[in-house]
């Protein structure tokens, strides 16, 4: 059973260490930090990290984000280092002070929906009650200027994203084109559907946090409550990055 | 390693080799602050003279000069470079002359910037003396030692001092027909003797700066041939000054007339500052800044200003 889910982006520059004197993104960090706060504020038994990676396989809980892999001259800092997406999540739960038992679930970036959901199924009823951190992107082609230089489709693909997990949408996400989104450089898809999995067939309630696109890739962070209301007290950032 | 930097004289007490080229270990203090090694300064020139050589009289006006110190402090300037006497021959300036050109500046400048490191570009102890009695805190003696009590001046007001090297030219003359046998070991010899003759007047070690005076009693091949060998006065431990900007070894290394000697001058900037080299003196201060800050950035002792390519 999944108490409580987040969505939270996956760029490099996430880590404060890789942007240099200028914080880049601080609004973006400060919102994902917030949402993990609130995602570990029940203080559940486990959280599973949920991220995009080349294949589908669980990694060592004690693994960490390779900076040096990203900047060489960077301390490789000395643990096993985990794909990009999971190195994140690792990253937001060791900043919120979480030390307790942790999952690493990378699911492969072509994985297809169908085994995507089988997988999230598979990581609720594993074990006691789990938060799940879900890491991955937007379309990275949503400008000229975006890495992936501009493709039309970009900004309604994620606006169709946006507003599926706006609503609680979740066969919406679920329905989500693997080959579309693999075309317009989508890294969220697979660990959104490993999420619709975990969740079955509930209607949740949802916040959206932030979205933006400050360098040309879709961020999104957004809180999800499976069973009930989102406290309305939170706090809420739309900044810009 | 030259053997001879190895044994010369006046090495920093209590420092020892270099860990690895273009690296230099002690602390260097001028004025209240103390620079870490890895720190590179830029030392802006503003010469209170009619008729030097980069852009003549540019700051020969009070107004225009202060003014001047005003821009490059805020492009970045760590110290100001006075001078009342181009290094040029020309019509004397007597040391009433230098006084009168230097000094009411000096205390102008201070009284601007409190915190922004004075430089005053002189050879004589009378002028080191009434500069610093108005807040200068180094003396840049580019002719050598020429006046042997400017070390004095310097220990007593606890000022810095730039130990020079001019192949034995007496101030303001050009090289005629210089040679060396052994061009770096004299570099060496007279730097690293001046360092020692300025400890033994009390000289504060941590003030002392040594500096080869590219084009000071030197052709072109003897300047190019200290830029390449920079690292053999680094590895002394003392801080090393370069004073290469627009000047004629990168005229005629490029064929570039006085106003195109930019990009030599920042190459040879670049690459000064990556043998070690922490103070360089300079007219065009942003640019010299940035490549201070690029050669930095690449060593890994300053983070990029903004890095988000490939990252987002």
């Amino acid at each position: 059973m999944i108490s409580r889910a987040v969505l939270c982006p996956s760029p490099p520059l996430l880590a404060r260490e890789l942007t240099g004197r200028d914080p880049a993104v601080p609004g973006l960090r400060a919102t994902c930090t917030a949402a993990v706060a609130w995602l570990l504020e029940p203080k559940p038994q486990r959280v599973i990290v949920v991220g995009p990676a080349p294949a589908t396989d669980d990694w060592d809980p004690a693994g960490r984000l390779d900076l040096s892999a990203f900047a060489p001259a960077l301390d490789h800092g000395g643990k096993p280092g985990l794909p990009l997406s999971l190195g994140l999540g690792a990253m937001l739960l060791d900043q919120a002070g979480y030390t307790g038992n942790r999952v690493l679930q990378a699911v492969g970036e072509g994985e297809p929906a169908g085994q995507c959901a089988q997988l999230g199924a598979a990581l609720a009823a594993a074990g006691e009650p789990a938060a799940m951190l879900v890491l991955g992107d937007g379309s990275a082609r949503r400008s000229v200027a975006a890495p992936g230089h501009l493709d039309e489709r970009a900004v309604p693909f994620d606006d169709e994203v946006v507003r599926a997990v706006r609503d609680g949408d979740l066969p919406a996400l679920a329905a989500l084109d693997p080959g579309l989104a693999r075309e317009l450089m989508v890294t969220g898809r697979p660990a959104w559907q490993v999420l619709c999995g975990a969740l079955g067939p509930r209607r949740p309630v949802t916040e959206v946090l932030y979205t933006g696109a400050p360098f040309g890739v879709a961020y999104l962070v957004a809180r999800i409550d499976p069973g009930g209301r989102v406290a309305s007290s939170a706090q809420r950032r739309f900044s810009p990055r | 390693m030259d053997d001879r930097a190895q044994a010369a004289p006046g090495r920093p007490p209590g420092e020892t080799q270099g860990r690895t080229q273009g690296r230099t270990q002690a602390p260097l203090r001028l004025g209240r602050t103390e620079f870490a090694p890895g720190r590179l300064l830029v030392m802006a020139i503003v010469n209170r003279t009619p008729d030097s050589f980069y852009r003549p009289g540019l700051t020969w006006d009070e107004g225009a000069a202060l003014e001047r110190v005003h821009t490059v402090v805020a492009e970045g300037a760590d110290i100001i470079d006075i001078g009342g006497v181009p290094a040029k021959p020309g019509t004397e300036v007597h040391v009433d002359e230098e006084i009168q050109r230097t000094v009411p500046f000096v205390a102008a400048v201070r009284a601007a910037h409190p915190d922004v490191i004075i430089s005053v570009d002189t050879w004589r102890n009378e002028v080191g003396r009434a500069v610093c009695e108005a807040g200068a805190d180094l003396l840049n003696d580019s002719w050598s030692g020429w006046d042997p009590k400017l070390a004095e001046v310097a220990a007593e007001y606890g000022a810095g001092l730039v130990c020079s090297h001019t192949g034995g030219q007496a101030p303001r003359t050009r090289p005629f027909r210089v040679s060396y046998t052994d061009l770096m070991a004299d570099i060496l010899d007279r730097t690293l003797e001046l360092a020692a003759r300025a400890l033994q007047a009390g000289v504060d070690p941590s003030r002392i700066l040594i500096d080869p005076a590219h084009d000071f009693g030197k052709n072109t091949w003897h300047s190019l041939e200290v830029s390449r060998r920079l690292g053999e006065m680094t590895a002394t431990g003392w801080p090393v000054l370069i004073s290469v900007s627009n000047k004629d070894f990168v005229g005629e290394t490029l064929g570039a007339g006085i106003e195109d000697r930019l990009p030599g001058t920042l190459a040879v900037t670049s690459v000064a500052a990556w043998l070690g080299a922490r103070v360089f003196r300079a007219h065009n201060i942003v640019q010299t800044r940035q490549a201070l800050d690029m050669v930095a950035a690449i060593r890994g002792d300053l983070q990029p200003a903004r890095t988000v390519r490939g990252l987002a």
